[in-house]
């Protein structure tokens, strides 16, 4: 194993900490957008500090579940659909 | 046929020029050559003034080969800078027939972007399309055949669009020229020409051909085709369509609709494939608002895109090269015996996912302003939802459950990656960072005059970037175990392109086969008796009438030798003889008539 790819195994090893590290920064990001705003209001809403944290993460969190709770059920065939069908 | 000038190195030469040639090359130094046409392309992009090149009278037709202004410029430019990296990437392929199909394809999106009527661009369209088949089937695997078939079959079809439209076109103005199209002014011919054009640029419907082929490529072929076919598609139609609304709608779907499936793909490469679809999205989007900015900001995306979709293949590419799978089921627990490889690519996956730093950062923001400042505010947060899902499935998914999920995997047999994989990497890698710190570099080659130029660098863009994906990212995070990929095959409209073509199957083989039936059966029983009466009356003709005439001039010249070898006896009394007789048939005749 090269020296780098070492390196990242202990960063894996250490995953609580980086975890801890991400959600500090986006509370970071949030208390940062209070003070930091758009220079033009695009959408009306976005003025408000913290949206584009709830779109990012609402964004998510729908599509994610969306397609893969209810779209993915309906339109899924086996792996080789249509291998077999030819 | 006659040239006119000829002071600009059109890089499709050395492309064909190459491929021409590679065949009859012995030895292992051909592979350098390789890096020739793409060099020439660099240089001489970089260095020709805009202006109207071979210019041509060919069969009455006036053809424009070389027209050369800054809209064709920035993307023969992206062209040329990503064909050299794909050539490194593809350094180490002994096939040499991949090479050739590489460089047919790559000097035809050449010669469609310099293009200045409808027939070149026809000829070269066509000429992608063939190229970029065989780097399909050269991955020489049978579903790789089949995804070849289909791949040529819709585009043929697509290219029929193109020519019945340009056809149509000419009957009706006289002229083939290739030109803007005002919107308001749309003929049924110019939607004609729109939707073959729409068919490479992926426009939802007609984008389910890509996600089907693309992925089964050759590993270095598929880097070559996330480059060229679409984005030679919204090359034209930035040129001829820029301003129709319906663009501006389909290209929005496009955004969201490539993030949809990619969400629930499995296949890296097939991902990977959903991600052009979105991310052409936005440049079709761009285009169909047709303001400065959002057509800059289609073009900045397009060559932005260009470098970090090639490295992102390149990336997945190593992946089928060293693992054999892209499957992501089959993957995992890799990343620290391919370390690069995952670096390489998180650079290109953050540039898609348009993190400041990265070059999608200066060009995705550029669109999105641009809608939001056109007022067009649904397109733009349609735009803002697709930026979520490239970042949930390309920036983490796909390297999560490739690299990192799973216990190191130290099992799986990894085939050592070729230096040159590296090195294209390293070169695509460097642009994209490059671009992301000084967007000038790219800024400065844009085509349309803008009243103020964007600035992607502020506090609040930045923030704003920050913002979405940080926050996006939580959202996979909490939903890592829902979104683990399965092994699945999704339905896309390409079921019903199948359904359509078992259709056509289905008509050939029944109702048209009994018609045939039916037909052969009435010919044997009438037909077949009138030709054996019609055949016999021309034996009769040809016995009777031609061999009595050809067989009488053959017997009458036969018997007139017989004669004269007769009369030749080789007895010089006889000769005399002869003589005296005719000497004195002469003399009575001349006697008699004088």
């Amino acid at each position: 194993m090269s020296l780098f790819g070492m390196l990242l195994s202990e960063l894996r090893a250490r995953r609580g900490v980086i975890g801890v590290l991400f959600f500090l920064g986006l509370a970071g990001l949030v208390v940062a957008n209070v003070f930091i705003r758009p220079h033009e209001v695009e959408f009306v809403y976005d003025a408000y500090p913290g949206f584009w944290a709830v779109f990012g993460l609402v964004g998510g969190l729908a599509m994610v579940i969306v397609m893969k709770k209810i779209v993915q059920p309906m339109i899924s065939r086996g792996d080789d659909y249509y291998e077999r069908n030819n | 046929m006659s040239a006119i000038t000829s002071s600009f190195i059109h890089p499709t030469m050395g492309f064909y020029a190459l491929a021409l040639i590679l065949p009859f090359l012995r030895g292992k130094a051909w592979k350098w050559l390789l890096l020739i046409p793409p060099i020439i392309a660099v240089w001489s992009v970089m260095t020709v003034q805009p202006g109207l090149y071979g210019e041509m009278n060919y069969l009455g037709q006036k053809l424009l080969l070389g027209r050369v202004d800054k809209m064709s410029l920035i993307f023969a430019q992206v062209f040329a800078v990503m064909s050299l990296i794909g050539m490194v990437y593809a350094l180490h392929v002994e096939d040499k027939l991949q090479h050739i199909m590489a460089c047919v394809y790559v000097g035809g999106a050449f010669g469609c972007t310099f293009a200045g009527d409808f027939l070149t661009l026809f000829v070269f369209w066509e000429l992608m399309s063939i190229g970029s088949t065989f780097l399909v089937w050269l991955a020489r695997n049978p579903i790789a055949t089949k995804a070849g078939f289909r791949y040529f079959l819709y585009h043929t079809i697509g290219g029929l669009f193109l020519l019945i439209g340009l056809l149509m076109r000419y009957k009706a103005v006289g002229s083939f020229a290739f030109d803007h199209v005002e919107p308001t002014a749309m003929m049924a011919y110019d939607w004609m020409i729109l939707l073959g054009f729409c068919v490479n640029a992926a426009v939802v419907p007609l984008h389910a051909w890509l996600p089907d082929a693309y992925p089964e490529g050759t590993v270095t072929g598929s880097v070559f085709m996330c480059a060229f076919t679409t984005k030679t598609a919204v090359y034209v139609l930035l040129r001829g369509f820029h301003g129709v609304e319906a663009l501006a709608i389909a290209g929005t779907i496009m955004c969201v609709y490539g993030v949809l499936y990619a969400c629930i793909e499995n296949n890296a490469r097939r991902i990977l494939s959903y991600h052009i679809v979105s991310q052409v999205g936005y440049m079709v989007a761009g285009i169909g608002i047709g303001t400065a900015m959002t057509m800059n900001g289609a073009v900045a995306h397009a060559y932005a895109h260009i470098l970090y979709k090639g490295l992102l293949f390149m990336g997945a590419g190593c992946l089928l090269y060293a693992a054999g799978t892209t499957k992501l089921d089959k993957l995992g627990g890799l990343v620290h015996r391919i370390p690069w490889v995952m670096v390489m690519y998180m650079v290109a996956a953050l540039s898609i996912s348009g993190m400041p730093l990265f070059n999608g950062f200066i060009s995705k923001t550029m669109t999105i302003t641009g809608a939001a400042e056109a007022h067009r505010t649904w397109l733009a947060i349609g735009m803002e939802i697709a930026a979520v899902g490239t970042f949930v499935s390309v920036g983490i998914k796909l390297p999560y459950f490739a690299f990192w999920a799973k216990p190191a995997n130290d099992k799986m047999v990894l085939r050592p990656i070729p230096a040159n994989m590296y090195v294209g990497m390293a070169m695509g890698a460097a642009l994209c960072i490059a671009q992301g710190l000084y967007p000038d570099m790219l800024y400065r080659y844009l085509p349309f005059e803008m009243e103020e130029m964007y600035h992607p660098w502020t506090t609040w863009h930045v923030l704003q970037s920050l913002l979405l994906l940080g926050f996006s990212g939580l959202a996979f995070y909490i939903l890592r175990d829902t979104i683990t990929p399965h092994a699945k095959t999704n339905l896309d409209f390409d079921f019903f392109y199948r359904l359509f073509g078992r259709g056509v199957l289905a008509l050939v083989s029944k109702p048209l086969a009994w018609i045939d039936d039916r037909w052969t059966e009435a010919y044997r029983v009438a037909g077949l008796g009138g030709l054996i009466t019609l055949a016999r009356g021309t034996v009769w003709f040809d016995t009777k009438g031609i061999d009595t005439v050809v067989d009488g001039s053959a017997y009458t010249v036969q018997n007139v030798g017989v004669l004269g070898a007769r009369i030749q006896t080789g007895r010089l009394q006889d000769y005399l003889g002869l003589a005296a007789t005719l000497a004195l048939c002469v003399f009575a005749a001349v006697w008699y008539f004088a």
